[in-house]
């Protein structure tokens, strides 16, 4: 293929495409039809990345954006409930988060708050599409299988540490409803499985993924390697175990087995973890996990995403009881946060370690989608309420939301963008979209906003046509305009 | 400019000393620093006229001065001086002028970007010139800004093209030469700058047989190896034969007696016996070749779309048309024209909500047509003019409209432009629809058109597609881009030719592939997973691959103990008998799962026709401590613990099973060092395991 590739970025991505591509259409690093102005030289200010996800669209005003509280009366009407809970101060002045989350709040001093995230039109809602959206950053279908956030970035940088997986996927599990949709982003699609997850449905029984099978103890799995590489080499076709197929095979069997066999592996096992910060953690799950992502932080893990689980009407998918829910879903969340943001700062992680919690939207009582653009209603909410059931944010909303990033040359204190504080409480300023979110992310790991592979002979990109700027200002190295308290 | 830039300095510095000299009325040095000056303005000058006009400002105009290289056979046009071009000069001009172009300046200055409201992708465009004026000044290169700009140093802040590589000195030789010329633009259709393969089938004579290599295939490729310098290695032996000829064709390992009996036969034609048998086995040949069949129309049992009815399988349709073996035109008017059972592949998957208009059922429709029937991609030209071919956005969208009730209104990167394209086929040539009748009358009309005779792209497809599943690489690669050029033209029309001629029958075509002696070359085998896809490949047999997941699978199933109960397997959406036709359970015929996937199962969101060869970590961790292959394996190890108490005997019964041989000496021992007179289970349980990830076992070789 003959295309001009500036040399920086052909030494930089031939080594993985070298790596990736075999067959037709593999995908191939290119420069290609870049329709991306400006250059981009930095170095980067975050080695890894562990995304918190808030699955099933977590309401903002419920959370970290919260409104005029109008406590529950039997007989209200829904139209005067912006918020079901109290707003409490937090580290930053002046800034409150809803009640329940006050340990998150009381680390805020160390991240930076986004209120203004936008998620985009797509029409009647549905949960896993805008999942799908918000990790891949392109809405499907596609013509070629988008490859999850976490998979370019095991592609762009690969691992940290050669036997931690670049991209370890924390928590969902693939029985639910949807789980079709779900499958769909958590790939590394054209990129190819090499990158994809090393999935941990369950945190507690994470150690099973990296240690030899059950029932098989040291001794006898490193007895069986060995027994592999004896037959191997006395195999008599001789030359069909000198080729790259085998040398693949071989190369990768030797990682699993350092993986299993190695002392990072105990990463794994959470039992190892002192009960004082286990119990912390341990609000089941998605805490379990947020557990695991330090552990596996600390040992050079590259992305790890950690949710809360998407279940179509489970967790923050309230479609009735959401403020009864929510006093559940806090629980889940507030300790283990803000505890994972003060473990990687004591362990003098944090400033290489860029934690991103988000959402795929938020929720309202009344709107469905965005003002102006109402979409399909999927949830029966009575006008006036006659039962707690109905006090909540049930209905999808696009138009605000709020995302915490912590660390890895993050501002610190930080609060960007601002919603309306009657409904509709939309964003009112610094709209943030998700190829902006990705593209400072990729900015904070030094990976070039043009980085793309050449794919069916066309250029695919991070972002959709490599668009959406990093937004600079809410990195430590970005222009200080505002909103530093 | 470096030089230019310093030599600038130099002259302005030696002045200032020359004047300081000149106060000081130091004459002597004021002269010398004067000379010195002059030199330097003449120095500062030269390297400014070649920023402006070019290196070879100087020189371009003596008569000694005609280059001759060897870099492209139409640099000799350069040379050309004051003669009249001819319209065929004047063509080969254009082509080079506009491949310089589109390489380096139609991505912002082209159809979808116009920066500078300067557009530089036809005659008009370029001579209109942007905001900044006239960028092309005919017979005048050195007045031109287009040279101006890209003749600048790459640090320059007007330097051209802004971002990337500069021109090399060559382009801009062409570039100039072309503006001296007066920038000329022949009249007429432009000659495409993309290699287009002819559409129309081509009969190739058949090369007379020297005796040896005696079917067609094999006498194309004894002229392919004549011209390659390469000599006929011999044929592999029979153990190796049955092996291969039974994965492709039914993707099974043959049983261990079957081989022994295969060995043992002295039939002379036994292996044209045995691809035979094996072709007749139809459901055997369905279940395997199902899951190629699967990945390139996206069928699966289970995906996003079921869930909101916005997707239907094919799966019934499929494995009846595979038993059946359908002939080839029947199976594609099948699936354009399609009956219920049929329509999925056509149909799309549509998610809930708004859809991007390139990501319409209709527009899905006509890519997938394009990529997988027609070996052609028409996904740039569904958002904007491609990049990489002549197909236009209007085109494509032509095509799609075939497919809709309605038609769609053109969309430019998703931006809606208020116009509308009529119904089209891609190839027009194949027929015309009538853009008057309903959908369903349109898509027979377009399923007749595709599956003419005529269509030889078609057919070029498919039989490139089978050649690439059994051979490991296809005759053209990538096997969706059938505008790449073959290794093997003659081969590629006449494969295809012969295919039409036969009736449109798969069967008949892998017979024909698989008794060439071209296939029982001993396979060959790559340095690095690039070079099977490099245009300049040489074939030199078939190349080694690793066996699918399903492959891999089914190997285990039947070495080992069945992978899946047979209560996986997606009956309900299987034809009625197929419960008593199956083995076992076969891996094609359940549900993706980690274990497929790991091992190269595509999830079959978009259609995918090739699979990785390689192995990866993922995988490897899948196979070293993944539940389900372990405990496959433990079921083999006490199945063997209870059928086989003599260790001698089960280690031969489970290379033979696995390997299709009997262990050598140095195996034999290293098997007994670990298994002993009486194993217990735990130590079969990992010999088996160990086999099974062998690369004897995991390849076909």
């Amino acid at each position: 293929m003959k295309h001009r590739v500036n040399r920086r970025d052909f030494i930089r991505t031939s080594g993985a495409a070298a790596l990736a591509s075999w067959a037709a259409g593999a995908p191939v690093a290119s420069l290609l039809g870049s329709c991306r102005d400006g250059s981009f030289s930095k170095t980067s200010s975050a080695d890894t990345v562990i995304l918190l996800w808030m699955a099933g669209g977590m309401a903002h005003t419920e959370t970290f954006d919260p409104k005029k509280f109008t406590p529950f009366e039997k007989g209200m009407g829904a139209d005067k409930v912006l918020s079901t809970f109290d707003a409490l101060p937090t580290a930053i002045d002046g800034i409150k988060f809803s009640e329940g989350l006050q340990s998150i709040g009381r680390v805020m001093d160390k991240g930076t708050l986004i209120r203004s995230y936008v998620a985009a039109d797509m029409g009647h809602i549905l949960h896993s599409r805008h999942q799908y959206h918000w990790h891949t950053c392109y809405e499907p279908p596609q013509t070629v299988a988008a490859p999850h956030i976490g998979a370019w970035i095991a592609k762009e940088l690969g691992p940290k540490n050669p036997v931690i997986p670049a991209f370890i996927d924390i928590g969902q599990r693939f029985t639910v409803g949807e789980a079709e949709e779900l499958k769909a982003f958590h790939t590394a699609g054209f990129l190819g499985n090499e990158f994809g997850p090393f999935y941990i449905p369950d945190p507690s029984q994470g150690l099973e993924s990296v240690r030899p099978p059950v029932g098989m103890d040291a001794t006898r799995f490193e007895r069986r390697n060995q027994l592999y590489n004896d037959l191997i080499s006395k195999s008599p076709v001789a030359e069909i175990a000198s080729d790259y197929q085998k040398e693949s095979l071989r190369r990768s069997m030797e990682q699993a087995y350092r993986l299993l066999n190695s002392p990072e592996a105990k990463a794994f096992d959470l039992s190892q973890e002192p009960k004082e910060i286990y119990d912390v953690y341990n609000t089941g799950r998605f805490g379990l996990g947020c557990l695991m992502a330090r552990r596996l932080t600390e040992q050079g893990a590259r992305f790890i995403s950690v949710t809360t689980e998407y279940e179509p009407f489970m967790g923050f998918d309230t479609h009735e009881n959401g403020h009864t829910r929510m006093v559940g879903m806090k629980k889940m969340i507030d300790g283990p946060v803000a505890q994972l943001i003060r473990d990687l700062d004591e362990r003098g992680l944090l400033d290489r370690t860029l934690v991103v919690l988000a959402s795929e939207f938020s929720r309202d009582m009344m709107v469905e989608g965005r003002p102006g653009l109402k979409v399909l209603e999927q949830v029966d909410q009575p006008d006036v309420l006659s039962d707690l059931k109905f006090y909540g944010m049930h209905r999808h909303f696009t138009d605000g939301g709020s995302i915490l990033m912590f660390g890895g040359g993050i501002r610190k204190g930080l609060v960007y963008g601002q919603t309306a504080d009657e409904r509709p409480c939309k964003t009112i300023s610094k709209p943030v979209k998700i190829a902006e979110l990705h593209q400072t992310i990729y900015h904070a790991l030094g990976i070039p906003p043009e980085s793309q592979y050449e794919i069916e002979k066309r250029p695919f990109y991070t972002t959709p046509d490599g668009k959406g700027e990093p937004i600079l200002e809410l990195l430590n190295t970005g222009k200080n305009t505002a909103g530093l308290t | 400019m470096p030089i230019h830039q310093w030599a600038g300095i130099t002259t302005m510095a030696l002045s200032l000393w020359a004047m300081y000299a000149s106060i000081q009325k130091a004459e002597r040095l004021k002269r010398i620093l004067l000379i010195a000056a002059v030199v330097s303005v003449t120095i500062t000058g030269h390297y400014g006229a070649s920023l402006t006009h070019g290196e070879d400002y100087l020189t371009s105009t003596f008569p000694s001065n005609k280059r001759i290289t060897v870099d492209s056979p139409s640099d000799s046009l350069l040379s050309i001086k004051n003669v009249q071009l001819s319209q065929a000069q004047l063509q080969e001009l254009n082509v080079q002028v506009r491949t310089i172009l589109a390489h380096h300046c139609y991505k912002c200055h082209g159809p979808t970007k116009v920066k500078g409201e300067l557009r530089l992708d036809s005659r008009e465009f370029i001579m209109k010139g942007g905001k900044n004026g006239v960028v092309v000044v005919a017979g005048n290169p050195a007045d031109s800004e287009i040279i101006q700009r890209v003749s600048l140093p790459r640090n320059h802040k007007d330097a051209m093209p802004e971002k990337g590589e500069g021109l090399s000195g060559k382009e801009i030789e062409w570039l100039r030469f072309w503006i001296r010329e007066g920038a000329p633009w022949p009249e007429g259709k432009e000659k495409s700058l993309y290699r287009v393969a002819s559409l129309a089938p081509r009969t190739p004579e058949i090369p007379p047989s020297s005796g040896a290599h005696v079917s067609p295939i094999d006498r194309f490729v004894n002229v392919y190896f004549n011209d390659h310098k390469t000599a006929w290695p011999q044929t592999i032996d029979d153990r190796t034969f049955i092996r291969r000829v039974y994965l492709d064709i039914t993707g099974l390992l043959p049983a261990a007696d079957s081989v022994d009996d295969f060995v043992g036969n002295t039939h002379t034609d036994k292996r044209g016996l045995l691809v035979a048998r094996l072709l007749n086995r139809n459901d055997d040949y369905a279940q395997h070749w199902l899951t190629f069949w699967n990945d390139a129309l996206r069928n699966d049992y289970s995906g996003t779309g079921y869930i909101t009815g916005g997707r239907s399988g094919i799966t019934a349709w499929l494995y009846k048309s595979l038993k059946q073996n359908k002939p080839y035109n029947t199976f594609v008017r099948e699936l354009i024209s399609p009956s219920k059972e049929s329509k999925g592949f056509i149909e799309g998957i549509k998610w809930r909500g708004t859809i991007n208009s390139s990501q319409r059922t209709e527009m899905q429709a006509a890519q997938n047509v394009s990529q997988v029937l027609l070996g052609l991609n028409i996904k740039c030209a569904s958002c904007h003019d491609s990049f990489i071919s002549d197909w236009k956005l209007e085109e494509a969208y032509a095509f799609a409209n075939i497919f809709s009730d309605t038609i769609l209104e053109i969309n430019r990167c998703d931006k809606p432009t208020g116009k509308f394209a009529g119904r089209e086929i891609l190839f027009k040539e194949l027929g015309k629809i009538n853009p008057q009748s309903v959908t369903e009358d349109r898509l027979k009309q377009l399923a007749d058109f595709l599956v003419r005779p005529e269509d030889g792209r078609l057919y070029r497809t498919l039989v490139n597609r089978i050649w690439a599943q059994v051979m490991g690489r296809g005759i053209v690669e990538p096997v969706d881009v059938m505008d790449n050029v073959p290794w093997s033209q003659d081969l590629l029309d006449w494969l295809a030719a012969d295919f039409v001629a036969s009736g449109y029958n798969i069967k008949d075509l892998i017979y024909k592939i698989l008794t060439s002696e071209t296939y029982q070359l001993p396979s060959v085998t790559v340095q690095e997973a690039e070079m099977i896809t490099a245009q300049d490949y040489v074939f030199g047999g078939m190349l080694r691959r690793r066996l699918t997941a399903e492959q891999f699978s089914d190997a285990v199933s039947l070495a080992i103990q069945p992978v899946y109960p047979d209560s996986l397997v997606v009956s309900k959406l299987l034809p009625e008998m197929l419960s008593v036709s199956m083995p076992f359970a076969r891996a094609s015929l359940v549900k993706n799962d980690p274990f497929l996937t790991a091992l190269g199962r595509p999830n079959r969101e978009t259609v995918s026709t090739s699979r990785t060869s390689q192995a990866n970590l993922l995988q490897a961790l899948e196979l070293t401590n993944g539940t389900l292959f372990n405990q496959t394996v433990k079921r083999g190890a006490l199945y063997f613990k209870q059928t086989h108490p003599d260790a001698t005997v089960l280690v031969e019964q489970v290379y033979r099973n696995a390997l299709g041989r009997l262990p050598n000496e140095d195996e034999r021992k290293i098997a007994d060092r670990t298994l002993g007179k009486s194993p217990s289970e735990d130590e079969i349980q990992d010999f088996l395991w160990a086999i099974t990830l062998h690369p004897e076992f995991q390849l076909i070789y």
